[in-house]
């Protein structure tokens, strides 16, 4: 039977979020919590793997207590057990800490997994850096934005899309994979499969003294990055009229953005104009 | 942490599913039977049948939660699964014998039937008593003859309880239960209603005919047909009061928005105070409204009776649904009143939720009734 690993993320689903202005962090108790889309899709491709083979899943995710919530949407939607990791001495950690207590919560909990999936990213924060640097924390072969999963015997066939390129990538178990969202869309959730998600008692609670980690872990394993400012960006928009000759005026329009109709169009209009003499 | 989720999912399988065709079904008067074959997969038509039968095993908010959900973004759509659960799967498991639960529950809670519930008719609807619909007993089985009119699912249920003449005991009518399938013969459909709203809800009359049903259909014992008639309106009052409330939800979100959006004066209308004061009495009543339906929600799960509570529930929300989208359709002006505004639709369907399952005026009835009986204070 193949183990395989979830890991899962609480995002908020508020579209404006509430910022704590001093701290530069999401005050995530003032926003409603969902499934992150993308941990969804990689849930997605684990309930398709255990379709097709014997599997058992687990989902595993790090936040506050009420990240109980996505664990038990996971369990509704098909996963066998939760795994909840809180602890006041993990909060506010960056990529590189959550990467090291999913590690060390994944080597004492399940040891004996076949593949563990991740979104590719979150939508809250988007540094798609948790998948890879869990896969170094365990030192394991990764691939990321996969679209396509295939395994035969022990091995796994990823097929994914980036910079323009469809690649097929081949690794042996066990593995980790952060899943595009392209592919495997999420199921929608049965009634009676949340009812049965809350009857069940198949989620561990892990604190950091139950993973062994302590204030002077963290000072070596801890957050390496702090945000200093977090801002709103304001959508930056510019009516520029032209008046002239249409000869003139886009040439002239060209010449002054150059850059901008560049990053528009894809093509380096400067290097575009020189090849062709 | 239960009923949020379940929020969650049931919102977004309808935003995902039921909003890009809500405006265009309710136009058409067009049952979206595949979107419908989508919520059978999920358990929308077994939320409280339990599990051993197929169904999700909801407790009551739960129930209230999903009917909300669905008639938020889709009120004839809410109606199908609140009507289908609350009156034709319910009586099934609270009256029904070992035999018919295990003959019907399965294929209603997975949806592979479609459950209605016929009372009313031309001289009958909020008294019950004068059906006159006849059921005659002929050896091992019942035949049926009369005209139900009104009857929500009417035009794809599979599966209707016909309350029908039985005969009399002494002076007052004695009325039955019926399960009748709807392929079985003398059964048959009329025109599918052209109603002001829920026109995504295939209304319509039905006629028997002669219609041969066995002996083992009649749901409780003969002369039975008003106390399941009363407690299964009971329960089915939860479902329209939840329907309601969904309505009242909707157009309040939807005037929120406009609110914000629609600039008079150089500025938002939601700045003016006139605008702020219908949002604040919008906001304060879908909240009570919330309260009150929950209330029954929990009171029926204790075991208790809830009969009094539901009324309230169901006639408070109705009435909440009828004013919110009212002042929706003001708060919108001209655009309010026209077809391209989702908030014409919730205007004319939040109508009915005052008028079936039993009237306001029923509802005060039964609410006056416990009252002043002490029942309740």
């Amino acid at each position: 039977m193949l183990n395989l690993i979830v890991c899962v993320k609480q995002v908020p689903m508020v579209t404006e979020l509430p910022w704590d202005e001093k701290r530069g962090t999401l005050r995530r108790d003032l926003a409603a919590g969902m499934m992150n889309p993308a941990c969804k899709h990689a849930l997605e491709a684990a309930l398709q793997i255990k379709e097709s083979r014997p599997a058992h899943i687990t989902v595993i995710t790090m936040g506050p207590p009420a990240a109980e919530e996505v664990l038990r949407e996971a369990l509704a939607m098909g996963a066998d057990r939760g795994i909840l990791i809180g602890d006041k001495l993990f909060a506010g950690s960056d990529t590189y800490a959550t990467s090291f207590v999913l590690a060390q919560a994944i080597k004492k909990q399940c040891p004996d997994y076949d593949l563990i999936l991740s979104g590719c990213y979150t939508s809250d924060s988007e540094t798609a850096q948790v998948g890879p640097q869990l896969a170094e924390e365990l030192d394991l072969p990764a691939a990321a934005y996969i679209e396509k999963i295939d395994i035969t015997g022990r091995t796994l066939r990823v097929r994914r899309f980036v910079d323009n390129f469809r690649e097929t990538l081949e690794m042996e178990f066990p593995a980790l994979v952060t899943v595009a969202m392209e592919n495997y869309q999420p199921r929608y959730t049965t009634l009676a499969g949340l009812e049965r998600a809350f009857k069940e008692e198949n989620i561990v609670s892990l604190s950091a003294s139950s993973l062994g980690i302590s204030f002077s872990t963290m000072d070596t394993h801890g957050s390496c990055t702090k945000v200093r400012k977090v801002f709103l960006r304001k959508a930056q928009k510019e009516n520029i009229f032209l008046k002239g000759p249409a000869a003139i005026v886009v040439n002239e329009f060209l010449k002054n953005h150059e850059d901008k109709v560049s990053s528009a169009i894809g093509k380096d209009i400067k290097k575009e104009e020189n090849d062709n003499g | 942490m239960k009923h949020k989720l379940i929020r969650n999912s049931v919102r977004h399988f309808a935003e995902t599913e039921l909003w890009p065709i809500a405006a265009e079904i309710d136009r058409a008067a067009c049952f979206p039977v595949e979107v419908v074959g989508k919520m059978k997969n999920l358990n929308y038509f077994g939320l409280q049948a339990p599990a051993e039968f197929g169904g999700a095993g909801l407790d009551s908010i739960s129930m209230a939660i999903a009917v909300e959900e669905i008639s938020r973004v889709c009120a004839a759509v809410g109606l199908c699964v609140a009507v289908h659960n609350g009156v034709a799967l319910y009586p099934l498991l609270k009256f029904g014998t070992k035999e018919q639960k295990e003959r019907y529950l399965p294929r209603l809670a997975s949806g592979e039937m479609i459950g209605a519930f016929s009372l009313t008719e031309a001289n009958a609807g909020s008294d019950a008593g004068s059906v006159e619909t006849t059921a005659v007993k002929n050896n091992n089985e019942y035949i049926l003859n009369g005209t139900k009119i009104f009857v929500t699912n009417g035009g794809v249920c599979d599966f209707v309880l016909i309350f029908a003449l039985t005969g009399h005991d002494y002076e007052h009518p004695q009325t039955s239960v019926f399960i009748v399938e709807s392929g079985c013969r003398g059964f048959q459909r009329g025109e599918v209603e052209d109603l002001c709203g829920m026109r995504a809800n295939p209304v319509s009359s039905l006629f028997l005919e002669d219609c041969h049903v066995p002996e083992a259909n009649l749901l409780g014992k003969p002369g039975d047909g008003l106390k399941i008639g009363l407690v299964t309106l009971d329960n089915g009052r939860i479902g329209i009061a939840a329907q309601a409330l969904g309505i009242a939800q909707g157009a309040l979100e939807t005037s929120v928005k406009y609110a914000k959006e629609r600039q008079q004066f150089k500025k938002p209308i939601a700045a003016q105070q006139t605008i702020q004061n219908y949002i604040a009495d919008m906001a304060t009543e879908v909240a009570a409204a919330r309260l009150l339906l929950y209330r029954a929600c929990a009171l029926k799960d204790t075991g208790a009776s809830f009969s009094a509570e539901a009324a309230m529930a169901k006639l408070y929300c109705s009435r909440v649904a009828a004013k919110v989208t009212s002042l929706a359709v003001q708060i919108h002006g001209g655009y309010g009143y026209s077809k391209e505004y989702d908030v014409e639709r919730y205007f004319r369907d939040a109508k009915v939720t005052e008028i079936y399952e039993g009237t306001s005026e029923i509802q005060r009835m039964v609410i006056a009734r416990a009252v002043l009986s002490q029942l309740m204070f």
